[in-house]
């Protein structure tokens, strides 16, 4: 046995509980992930090469949720950006029999009432796979995965942790800005912020 | 009838009740699973400034939230008005980890006292407030509440307190965090430490505290990773993924009681302290110091000297008993040897002087003194004169003799580095004072323990044969260890004085064995010129030590003296880049130099790689050496550093080289090859 093999063996394996704690880091490669939504389509990172894609966690039981859905706020931002062919996601993690878990049926019904305006019906990663790969900490926490499979922007979706709606019009939405900067070719300001919110419910 | 009556009292009061909750609504603020109620005096001071705040009451295991609340939650907020007082910033008691499933919160176990200050202005007769609160609480699920609180209280000559109520604001008082100018801590460094981790670095006596950041946007909740280091202690926090790193950033400490902030600590320069990896749990340092100075026996410096004694204790027939009496007596000679260059390393260490293990080598008096000592000794075991009485006398059978020897055997040992001493130094060179003692007094424990062993145990000293006229012939050949040893010596002082020291050194030895020979010749005028010019000679001698002007660190061949502004513009370039940091009295390093590193397949394939090689020669005394080695967590040669190509971190190879460590720099897959070819 070599002994630099052994070594180099034995650095593996600590390293990977770091691997497990893998996320979405702005300006690294965004994780692979592969989920299929309430209508039982398969999405993947490959599928939206060349293209731009927002990822938003969601539970429809957390009132920092409630907050951007409640006044629509959220659905507006998913109505512009995917009016400009950019990509939306909305995904749930929570697990099954924790808050925020959705069976496909129920999930459709959400979307109907929550008026999605994402580019597909919830995507459902129950096994938090997906969540775990990108470091999903709270609902909402957004992503923006670029054309070139990078991760641009990761945390919250604005700068104002407060759950009260009326806060919205004077918050700065960092997503939004994100999205406007790329679009127009512009550098980024604010790439990553700690995303607040309720905790993910894997 | 008076039971309706008693039912009717009872729905009034029931009405009463729900009124008067109405009423003080005002007063008050609650929600699911939270009361905030004002924590005031009944009446205020014209003019005085009063500490008064907000007492959240939450139900068990709801939790509310600090400034900072960590990776999930949210900080209450308070928007406070008034027209007749000015109130200042809320003051946030320190807080506690609370981790919730795969996050870590920052907020409070209980109920809370959200504090801030308030001045009534001049004149006016009421104090009246008014606030708007938010605030969320969480179990697993959170729930944020809203109210509107108001506070009417009039302003009068004296404060007048509810009693409880004052020790409750008192307490959580007493949590607010100070100024950190006035804590137990200092603020050494707040660094980088790759790209998802900050190094936060305090100094201060006792417990560790724990410390907080104050910014989320930037670190994560998670508890730091901590180490201490004497009385520093590092913090390593996780960075949130991607956050841009600010100037400076904020901290709150505290010891569970108190509570300090630094508010504004600036980012410096990676800081050279050893990382993480290096800093090895103590008891296997000292297991390695105790094999390090266990394989110290067999090292050709220190053999010879122990073979004399143990020849002397055969020699004297002591009992068992006496036996171990002078093993234990060499131990002491050992132990307190190593702590005293433990010491004088320490102390020098603490009066901040670059020094390394082997320094006394560096020293040109204490070489030729060493010199002139083995010279002595190698010509009485010659049979050259009698020093033998003498010398065994002083290293022999007495109490005294024992100890000696244990001295000399820790100073000849020290430069002979077995591959397992230089951690255990470097780390000792690191290490808080008592932790670096404990690992000196290690090696000093391997080193006396095998002579101690053959002591105390009659059965392996009968193993070891009877005494005879072969021991003279012994004794004889033990001398030839020691000339080498004279040789290598003058060669160590030859590098350190220039060709004056060969000179000066074998000009001593030859005046040393004339003298010998005057005094064995010529009776007592014979013996007095003979003392005459022993100690002419040795004042000459060591008075002529001087060091060369100037000190000319050749370029051997390929190798460039060491240059810290080169090695850092070949790597900026791309290049790779292997250190040798070596010494002319450092045996291991001349051995690995002319069997590894100085034959031609090792200079091919360094060239054929475009390294730039330097050779760091540390055979004298040279601080900046002295620095990188420390940085390496070194602290004596060899140390072979390696970067490759655009490498952060150097690659540390081992202290016994071979020549396929060498190649699989280059090519691992040559080094499984190689692996292979060797098994049988």
């Amino acid at each position: 046995m070599n002994g630099r093999h052994l070594i180099r063996s034995l650095l593996l394996l600590l390293a990977l509980p770091t691997l497990a704690l893998a996320a979405a880091v702005p300006g690294e490669k965004a994780p692979d992930f592969s989920e299929v939504d309430a209508e039982g389509k398969t999405h993947s990172l490959a599928d939206y090469q060349g293209e731009w894609l927002v990822l938003e966690w969601f539970n429809q039981g957390c009132p920092y949720v409630q907050k951007h859905y409640g006044s629509g706020n959220m659905q507006a931002l998913q109505k512009k950006y995917t009016a400009e062919d950019i990509n939306w996601l909305t995904v749930i993690s929570s697990a099954k029999g924790k808050q925020g878990y959705l069976e496909p049926a129920q999930a459709l019904a959400e979307a109907e009432t929550h008026k999605l305006n994402a580019s597909a019906p919830f995507l459902l990663d129950p096994d938090g796979s997906m969540g775990r790969a990108y470091g999903a900490k709270t609902t909402p926490h957004m992503f923006i995965i670029n054309p070139q499979g990078e991760v641009v922007y990761a945390g919250a979706i604005d700068n104002n942790d407060s759950a009260n709606p009326a806060v919205i019009p004077d918050s700065e939405n960092y997503v939004a800005a994100a999205l406007d900067a790329s679009l127009s070719g512009e550098a980024i300001d604010v790439a990553s912020s700690r995303a607040y919110g309720c905790s993910v419910k894997y | 009838m008076s039971n309706l009556h008693n039912v009717a009292q009872y729905i009034l009061l029931v009405i009463l009740l729900g009124l008067a909750s109405v009423a003080a609504a005002q007063d008050s603020a609650s929600g699911d699973h939270v009361r905030v109620r004002w924590l005031a005096p009944e009446s205020f001071v014209a003019g005085e400034t009063e500490t008064i705040g907000f007492y959240f009451e939450v139900d068990p295991e709801w939790h509310v939230y600090w400034r900072n609340a960590g990776d999930s939650g949210a900080a209450p907020r308070f928007d406070i008005a008034s027209d007749t007082a000015a109130v200042g910033e809320i003051q946030w008691p320190f807080p506690v980890r609370l981790p919730i499933e795969h996050l870590t919160n920052l907020g409070y176990k209980g109920n809370v006292a959200y504090l801030f200050e308030v001045t009534p202005a001049a004149g006016a007769d009421t104090l009246s407030l008014k606030a708007n609160l938010e605030w969320l609480v969480c179990r697993i699920n959170c729930i944020p509440g809203f109210g509107s609180m108001r506070l009417e209280r009039p302003v009068g000559p004296a404060s007048s307190w509810n009693s409880g109520d004052r020790a409750l604001r008192d307490r959580f008082a007493q949590r607010v965090p100070r100024p950190g100018a006035g804590s137990p801590w200092r603020a050494i460094s707040l660094s980088e430490s790759g790209g998802e981790k900050v190094r936060l670095t305090l100094e201060g006596p006792g417990q560790s505290p724990r410390v907080f950041p104050l910014d989320g946007e930037l670190l994560t909740a998670t508890e730091p990773a901590l180490r201490t280091d004497g009385d520093r202690i590092h913090y390593t926090f996780e960075r949130v993924p991607g956050s841009q790193r600010p100037e400076t950033a904020g901290f709150v400490a505290t010891d569970g009681e108190r509570a300090w902030r630094f508010d504004a600590i600036p980012f410096g320069a990676a800081s050279s302290a050893p990382t993480d990896g290096q800093a090895t749990a103590l008891w296997w340092l000292l297991l390695a110091a105790f094999a390090g100075g266990a394989v110290l026996n067999l090292m050709p410096c220190v053999f010879p000297v122990l073979s004399i004694k143990l020849f002397g204790l055969i020699n004297t027939g002591t009992d068992t008993a006496g036996r171990l009496r002078e093993g234990l007596v060499y131990s002491a000679g050992v132990l307190v040897t190593f702590a005293a260059l433990g010491g004088l390393l320490l102390a020098l260490r603490a009066g901040g002087a670059a020094v390394g293990w082997g320094f006394q080598l560096q020293s040109a008096p204490v070489v030729l003194a060493l010199i002139l000592l083995f010279w002595l000794m190698a010509l009485s075991f010659s049979g050259v004169f009698e020093f033998g009485h003498r010398l065994m006398n002083i290293a022999g059978s007495s109490r005294g003799g024992s100890f000696a020897t244990g001295v000399l055997a820790v100073f000849v040992a020290a430069p002979c580095t077995g591959p397992f001493m230089g951690a255990a130094l470097g780390a000792a060179a690191v290490l808080p004072s008592a932790s670096a003692m404990a690992l000196f007094l290690g090696l000093g424990a391997g080193l006396a323990a095998p002579f101690v062993l053959l002591c105390a145990s009659p059965a392996l000293l009968k193993r070891l044969p009877a005494p005879g006229p072969w021991m003279d012939k012994f004794r004889q050949l033990l001398a030839f260890p020691l000339y080498a040893t004279v040789i290598w010596l003058l060669w160590v002082l030859g590098r350190l004085l220039g060709d004056s020291g060969w000179l000066i050194g074998t000009l001593l030895l030859l005046a040393v064995v004339f003298a010998l020979w005057l005094g064995r010749n010529f009776a007592r005028a014979g013996r007095v010129a003979g003392y005459l010019l022993a100690v002419g000679a040795l004042v000459a001698a060591f008075g002529a030590l001087r060091s060369p002007e100037s000190e000319p660190q050749l370029a051997q061949g390929e190798w460039q003296p060491y240059d810290k502004i080169a090695i850092e513009r070949a790597r900026a370039d791309g290049r790779a880049v292997f250190i040798d940091y070596t010494a002319a009295w450092c045996i291991t390093c001349q051995v690995n130099k002319k069997l590894v590193l100085d034959t031609p397949a090792a200079m091919k394939l360094f060239a054929d790689h475009d390294v730039l090689l330097v050779r760091a020669d540390w055979t004298n005394h040279d601080s900046e050496i002295t620095r990188a080695l420390a940085q390496l967590g070194r602290n004596s040669v060899p140390v072979y550093a390696w970067y490759a190509p655009g490498a952060e971190e150097p690659e540390l190879l081992p202290q016994i080289l071979q020549k396929r460590m060498i190649v699989a720099l280059f090519d691992e897959k040559s080094t499984l090859q190689l692996a292979e070819d060797e098994t049988p």
